[in-house]
């Protein structure tokens, strides 16, 4: 998985430096702990109040540590969500392109040939991954153009393109109706107001 | 988590799980760092042996915290110290069966559980030659040498395992270790 979506990646740099802050934090409690029971070896008795600032300062940073701890667990678990998020989205993507490809009817080297056309390797590329002659490759290819009625590589691309995009053209064109209900409603008062 | 992975992304070749979280890799290299330094570069018996010694005994601590209330993969029920399921495991592997485990497998929990026991214990006691009743007692000096003897001998057992496993499993678990991820081949199972 090369592409990982942005948010995911800053959030697992917030977690390595928390991580290291827990470890720093750690390493400081154990420090006051052990100064707190060197001095108790030496002196015997707790309520001077050098030792007493020790022993808080101590077991607020062993509370910090663990309040930290459980808000890496927290960011963890948010990280988690998000990797099955885009695992699923991912998995959405593959069954929408399997789908077309069903549809069109492809045997399964047209599909292998497909697949690497859509992530954007030239027919030559293609032949050398496949072993395969160029002129195999480019009858592959002309193949599928013609199986899902397109007439190039740019075309057949942009079919999926225009697939993931269809919610929002029907939600421009909503709006573009919308505006023009507004304008017509305006226009007849501007009329008004003109006559 | 797995499940979804799996289920979704059957068509990729391998797949990548997030399994060791930064504080699990920072402890780690940590400890062996300290394993490291106190075994070989620190002069014995000077003040910097001594903090190194604690703040491994510290590091160890944290971790114990940690698998109570870490994240999954972190947690002693993702690694229970169980012998009847290292000898299970073991015998598993030698009938050719090649399941990954996502957090420790059965025999390198044990090591887990081993390698932390014996930090503890040369922690103890060499905290306990610092102390007045124990200082200079003999049994307590070699314990602390022949626990570190061990802790060695242990440690080229965990490298030695890392090193078999990664040749069996096809998981590169050095790598896991450093980037927190197992690449799983395709079509393999997972435990």
């Amino acid at each position: 998985m090369k592409l990982r979506i942005w948010p995911a990646k800053t959030k697992e740099k917030r977690a390595t430096v928390l991580a290291g802050l827990i470890l720093l934090q750690a390493i400081c409690a154990l420090f006051f702990i052990g100064d707190v029971i060197e001095d108790f070896r030496e002196d015997g008795h707790l309520d001077n109040p050098h030792l007493l600032l020790e022993s808080v300062a101590a077991i607020a940073l062993v509370g910090g540590v663990i309040f930290l701890m459980i808000e890496l667990r927290g960011l963890l678990s948010r990280v988690s969500d998000m990797q099955i998020g885009l695992d699923i989205a991912q998995g959405h993507l593959a069954d929408i392109i399997e789908t077309f490809f069903d549809e069109w009817g492809l045997t399964s080297a047209e599909r292998d040939v497909a697949i690497m056309i859509l992530k954007g390797l030239d027919n030559d590329s293609i032949a050398q991954v496949r072993k395969t002659a160029a002129g195999t490759v480019r009858a592959q290819a002309t193949s599928i153009y013609s199986k899902s009625g397109t007439d190039g590589r740019a075309q057949f691309i942009s079919l999926l393109i225009e697939e993931f995009l269809a919610d929002n053209q029907h939600l421009g064109s909503a709006e573009a109706a919308l505006n023009a209900k507004t304008t017509n409603a305006a226009s007849p008062d501007a009329s008004g107001e003109t006559t | 988590m797995a499940a979804v992975a799996q289920q979704t992304s059957g068509r990729v070749s391998a797949r990548e799980v997030a399994v060791w979280d930064p504080l699990v890799r920072l402890i780690h290299w940590s400890l062996a760092l300290t394993i490291l330094l106190n075994g070989t570069f620190i002069e014995e018996e000077s003040k910097t042996h001594e903090w190194i010694g604690y703040i491994a005994l510290g590091l160890v601590g944290l971790r114990l915290v940690w698998a109570l209330i870490g994240p999954k993969h972190a947690r002693f029920s993702a690694f229970p110290p169980s012998p009847a399921r290292a000898v299970n495991h073991l015998r598993a592997m030698l009938s050719g069966d090649k399941t990954i485990h996502l957090s420790h497998n059965p025999l390198g929990a044990l090591m887990v559980y081993n390698i932390w026991a014996s930090v503890i214990a040369i922690g103890i006691t060499g905290y306990m030659m610092t102390t007045i009743t124990f200082f200079g007692v003999d049994w307590v000096e070699e314990a602390h040498e022949v626990i570190f003897g061990w802790l060695l001998f242990s440690v080229a057992l965990h490298v030695a395992g890392v090193a078999f496993d990664t040749w069996r499993s096809g998981v590169n678990l050095v790598r896991a270790m450093i980037n927190g991820r197992k690449t799983i081949p395709y079509g393999r199972e997972v435990e």
